[in-house]
């Protein structure tokens, strides 16, 4: 072949072989880049507010007398929103306006009882309230501006009436005006849409049942079942969203007939054109920092905070919990035979069968599947022997413990082994020619001489635990439920968790930020344990070389 | 002067009858650091006793037969059928898909790592590969589903995102970095002679590499092959979160963009809603008895080429 | 001592006497020992012998069929090229071949009368009595006083006077004491190659061993140590039998009273020192030591 051919393939091999670790490391920014970014928004963010509230009522941490003077301020910027809603909604809002009429005419008529009045006057003022109020209703379900200009005009012209003045009865007045005021505003064709409309509107300000909003609850409403309904925007990201929501009605059309529905946005202003409703479009973007009063946040308490309503708020507190029980207590069976299976494979044991068997034993151990250890705990652990002792056979910390110890013997083994050879022989001779024993030899000085690479081995176990999740499947890991108090209860976990919420209901979806705050913690947690294991390791390469 | 102890002197030599403390110690205390070792032999036997134990009421039951070859999988039905065909090629259909993105790459890795750059290169490339080893599974999961999956259906148009693709694009980032390391442990340790020898004849790095290097660690390779197949046969979460889990075998055979269901996802899935003594809990505990089967061939495949790998560059 | 007059009845004692007979009686000669200045008579008994010894790295020897006896309170010192089986010997002595797996003995190697790799063998009692200085040093990485303190503290000493005195003791003994007394806490592993050299020998005497095997205990040290390390080396032999390997002639000539000479793992010729460097019986030993070696 050619040189020229044969130099360039070789260029081309070369570059292949370095593309594929530029490849690598791509791959590790696209899997570690959108968790470390949209993960760290969990405990960095502009909180809002609402934020602020919710911590007092859930957590019971706030500066309480700087926050009740916030609300204030807050409430008087939301004020404006309340007042403008309430005026529209008076235009359009028939049935609260005709049991309002309703019930101002019962009103009077238990004032006149109590006033003492005479019979027939009685009888004729209760007349003329009745009239009024029929008349008010007749308007408030008429589309025909006409016939709401003569009917207001009618009921308009009993206000000086005498036997009115200082009674409840002077509402009827008001409401009157303002519903004139309201229909001159507005095309009463079309008042459904514009209840639908509102409807939509007052969703995204103050929530429902199932929605949180952007405002949360107002001031008067009923308390909601929901601690994730109770509160507006929490998060100025969230905030944001929201009010483009509400700036933007979103619709999905069909462009072309048989293609499939694209989404089209317009602005929400449109729909309330010339009305009273309008001015809340410009309103609202321009005041939402005071009304929601956004501050930057560092919510470190996410570590230690319980969660509410599906990880709606809260943190991963009990489920960094769980996974430090399960792993220390996984440590406490998997370290201490470890080492003495380390120590007994390089000190003790002659080549031969028993070894053999010993090894192949570890090697097959190694390589059994995780979820296959999740059945081996069940089987075992949880169903056959726990009865046997007297515990309930139900899945719990000691069972995913043990089951984990079992998984992780291997690289523990596999770490104290080669931490224990790398000792240097010189070390033992020392030791031996003055008369130790083996055992005495191995520890006053192998194993101080070791420790640091058994340590290595230690912390790499101590990730592998703290990151499987198949094997606690079925032998202690739960979604939900309370902080376990005994070693004898089941736990949530950071891995079992994040499975959860990655694949969960719509509710985690709507707090990508807790999603990828829960993986970021296991994932976090994971790497700085292994980090301190690379570096441990290299440390002690670097003192034995030195020596 | 400091002189010999003669006052502590004892004896050189001492019948078990002299030193029977010491005697019973020793042969008491390696008695115990044994049993203490073979917990590791414990361990495997109980897993093979325990799992194929659970398993053989199905086995008794339904056969061993249908078990193998039916393709329906409907252990809820008032009749049901426990057909493990689908999974068993499920597995290893992922698996397989796996390793092919895997395994080039990770050669190429490898050669990049033992033969190609400095030191101080390695220092960083080496971290990238151990980061990705010790992120943990259920991490790679969640990637999957969140970012991957709405990733692949947007840009690709899929009708799900969360198919064999997936699974397998994954699969592979995570037997990636057992592959390269035990291949690069193999290249490695073939030794300068054997490339300089080549290289004094005017061979080029691609033709030492292609020609002289890899076939004589084709050991070494196979077995980081092996390891890396029982990674992704075993591995639970991604396949779960990633593939889909519908029970079918892609057709045609090659489109990658269906989704499929393992063995080890639809333990995971369906334990939780088998209850205690009935067939379906011991079908999934036959299932799991195929896994570890098929881990233990893969785990003396990898084993016989590990030695002989040892022994190869021994010799030279 | 005269050769001639050792080996009869050295040997019909050991032939007919028990073995505890030959331990009270070799117990008793050292014991007299420290007492008498001359070498007394019970020293006729050998504390080393070997016969046929032979000693196999898998399948290679490492020495072969070595036969040599070595006098209680004397310093004997083994020469010969690198690689003919030296350090094995010495090492075979108290058993640190041990570690190295596959190692194979043949032939017999007393200490005491005690057959050094019979089963019954304790081999903490066995080193606790032959200790040994290597070539490297190689101090534990803890402070001066605890590798000192080692030996003491396994045979059970665990009084802080007692054990400070033996650690003060075996520094001085080793020449080093001037050095390290004002920071025995300091770490074994801060010292000068030299100083850890000597820090060992004192380790090996604070067990208060009755055999010093030393594995060129000189060989990383400068001619001031060396020179120390000789001295003391003169000092210990009224009390302790020493053996000592050695590249170095002349030292081996200035310290030793008998010499053994090595090549390829075989005993060529063992007798006194000056008889080894003047007038060698054997051709090998005599380019040896002439240097006509090659
Ligand atoms: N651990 C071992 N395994 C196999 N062979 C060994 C081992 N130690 C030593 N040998 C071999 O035994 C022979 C004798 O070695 P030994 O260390 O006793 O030599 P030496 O006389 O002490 O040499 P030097 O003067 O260089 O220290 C050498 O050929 C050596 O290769
Ligand atoms: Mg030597």
């Amino acid at each position: 072949m050619n040189l020229g051919i044969r130099r360039t393939l070789d260029r081309v091999f070369t570059g292949l072989t370095g593309a594929s670790i530029v490849l690598l490391m791509l791959v590790l920014v696209a899997v570690l880049g959108p968790m470390i970014y949209r993960g760290s928004g969990a405990v960095l963010f502009g909180g809002t507010i609402e934020f602020r509230k919710m911590q007092r009522d859930l957590f019971n941490r706030a500066d309480r007398a700087a926050l009740e003077a916030e609300i204030a301020e807050a409430d008087r910027a939301r004020q404006v929103v309340y007042d403008m809603i309430d005026r529209f909604k008076k235009g359009i809002d028939i049935a609260t306006m005709s049991s309002e009429a309703r019930e101002i005419n019962r009103e009077y008529g238990r004032e006149l009882r109590y006033r003492d009045v005479a019979s027939e006057e009685y009888t004729e003022a209760r007349e003329v309230a009745r009239i009024i109020r029929d008349k008010l209703e007749e308007a408030f379900s008429s589309q025909d501006i006409a016939l709401i200009r003569a009917n207001v005009a009618e009921v308009l012209a009993q206000k000086d009436e005498a036997r009115f003045k200082g009674t409840v009865a002077e509402r009827f007045f008001s409401l009157a005006t303002d519903f004139l005021d309201a229909a001159e505003h507005i095309d009463l064709s079309h008042y459904h849409d514009y209840l639908v409309a509102l409807d939509e509107v007052e969703v995204i300000l103050f929530g429902s049942i199932e929605h949180p909003g952007l405002l949360g609850p107002r001031p008067n409403q009923s308390a909601r079942p929901l601690a994730m309904t109770s509160y507006g925007a929490t998060r100025w990201d969230r905030a944001q969203a929201l009010l483009d929501r509400l700036l933007w009605a979103e619709k999905w059309v069909e462009k072309e007939p048989g293609q499939p529905l694209v989404k089209a946005r317009s602005p929400r202003a449109a729909l309330f054109h010339d009305t009273a409703l309008e001015p809340l479009f410009a309103y609202v973007p321009e005041h939402l920092n005071e009304m929601l009063r956004p501050r930057f946040t560092v919510y470190w308490q996410f570590f230690i905070d319980d969660n509410f309503d599906s990880h709606y708020f809260g943190g991963v507190g009990p489920e960094i919990i769980g996974t430090l029980l399960i792993t220390v207590v996984g440590m406490l069976f998997v370290v201490p035979l470890g080492v003495i299976s380390a120590a007994y494979l390089v000190e003790c044991a002659s080549e031969g069968p028993i070894m053999r068997i010993l090894r192949m034993s570890i090697n097959t151990l190694a390589g059994v599947p995780s979820i296959v250890f999740g059945l081996f705990g069940l089987a075992f652990f949880v169903l056959f022997l726990f009865p046997k002792l007297g515990f309930e056979p139900k899945a719990c910390i000691l069972a995913a413990s043990l089951t984990l110890a079992v998984l992780t013997l291997p690289v523990m083994i596999r770490a104290s082994e080669e931490a224990i050879r790398t000792v240097p022989r010189s070390y033992k001779e020392g030791s031996l020619a003055l008369g130790a024993s083996r055992f005495r030899t191995f520890v006053t000085v192998t194993f101080p001489a070791a420790l640091p690479g058994i340590l290595t081995g230690v912390i790499l176990s101590l990730s592998r635990i703290a990151g499987e999740t198949a094997p606690i499947l079925f032998t202690g890991a739960v979604a939900m439920g309370p902080v376990p108090k005994s070693i004898f209860d089941p736990t949530r976990t950071l891995s079992y968790g994040s499975y959860d919420m990655a694949v969960g209901d719509r509710l985690a979806m709507m707090v990508p930020h807790n999603q990828y705050g829960m993986v970021l913690t296991l994932i976090v947690l994971i790497l700085v344990l292994n980090a301190v294991a690379i570096v441990l390791r290299s440390r002690v390469f670097k003192k034995l070389k030195g020596h | 002067m400091l002189g010999p102890s003669a006052d502590r002197r004892r004896p050189l030599a001492l019948t078990p009858g002299e030193d029977l403390v010491g005697f019973i110690a020793s042969y008491l205390g390696r008695a115990v650091l044994f049993l203490i070792t073979a917990t590791s032999v414990l361990a495997v036997l109980l897993i093979l006793l325990f799992v194929i134990l659970r398993s053989t009421p199905f086995l008794r039951e339904f056969g061993v037969r249908e078990f193998l070859t039916s393709r329906v999988w409907r252990p809820t039905a008032d009749e049901p059928v426990f057909g493990a065909l689908t999974l068993i090629v499920g597995s290893l259909y992922v698996s397989i898909a796996a390793l092919l993105f895997a395994v080039p790459v990770g050669i190429l890795a490898a050669v990049f790592l033992s033969d190609i750059v400095s030191w101080k290169i390695r220092n960083v490339a080496k971290p990238v590969v151990e980061i990705l080893a010790a992120i943990p599974s259920v991490a790679y999961g969640f990637f999957a589903v969140l970012v991957l999956a709405p990733w692949m259906q947007r840009r690709f148009g899929f009708s799900t995102g969360t198919n064999a693709l997936n699974a397998s694009m994954i699969l592979a980032v995570m037997a990636l970095p057992t592959i390269i390391s035990v291949a690069e442990d193999a290249i490695s340790a073939l030794g300068r002679e054997l490339r300089e020898a080549s290289y004094s004849l005017g061979a080029t790095r691609l033709e030492t590499m292609v020609k002289v290097v890899i076939p004589a660690a084709h050991s070494g390779i196979i077995a980081a092959v092996v390891l890396g197949m029982m990674r992704a046969i075993g591995e639970t979460m991604v396949v779960w979160m990633a593939s889909g889990n519908a029970t079918q075998i892609p057709h045609p055979w090659w489109d990658l963009s269906q989704s499929i269901r393992t063995m080890t996802a639809t333990i995971a899935g369906e334990m939780g809603e088998a209850p205690e003594g009935m067939a379906h809990r011991s079908a999934l505990f036959a299932v799991g008895v195929v896994l570890l089967l098929m881990t233990f061939v893969l785990n003396i495949v990898s084993e016989y080429f590990l030695s002989r790998a040892k022994k190869a560059t021994g010799k030279s | 001592m005269p050769e001639k007059d050792k080996p009869m009845p050295a040997t019909a004692a050991y032939s007919q006497a028990t073995k505890s007979d030959i331990r009270m009686m070799v117990t008793l000669g050292s014991r007299s020992a420290p007492d008498s200045k001359s070498p007394p008579a019970a020293c006729v008994c050998p504390v080393i012998r070997s016969n046929g010894f032979s000693l196999y790295y898998g399948t290679k020897a490492g020495v072969r069929d070595i036969t040599m006896d070595i006098h209680p309170c004397t310093v004997t010192s083994i020469i010969g090229p690198s690689g003919c089986g030296k350090s094995t010997f010495l090492r075979s002595i108290n058993r640190m071949n041990d570690l190295i797996p596959h190692v194979r003995t043949e032939g017999l190697l007393e200490v005491d009368g005690q057959n050094v790799y019979d089963k019954r063998t304790n081999l903490v009692n066995l080193r606790q009595q032959v200790g040994m200085v290597f070539q490297k040093p190689n101090p534990f990485p803890k402070s001066i006083f605890d590798n000192i303190a080692y030996g003491p503290r396994l045979q059970g000493i665990r009084r802080k006077e007692e054990l400070h005195h033996i650690v003060e003791q075996s520094l001085k003994a080793a020449a080093i004491w001037d050095e390290v007394k004002d920071d025995l806490r300091k770490s074994a592993l801060a010292l000068s190659g030299g100083q850890q050299q000597r820090l060992c020998i004192a380790r090996a005497l604070a067990t208060r061993p009755r055999v010093l095997l030393m594995d060129e205990p000189c060989s990383a040290l400068d001619p001031i140590a060396t020179g120390r390390i000789e001295d003391l080396i003169g000092q210990l032999q009224s009390t302790y039998t020493i053996v000592i390997v050695t590249h170095n002639m002349q030292q081996a000539a200035r310290v030793s009273e008998r010499a053994a000479f090595f090549c390829l793992g075989e005993l060529i010729e063992y007798d006194r020192t000056e008889k080894i460097f003047s007038n060698p019986a054997k051709k090998q030993t005599e380019d040896y030591v002439t240097g006509r070696f090659g």
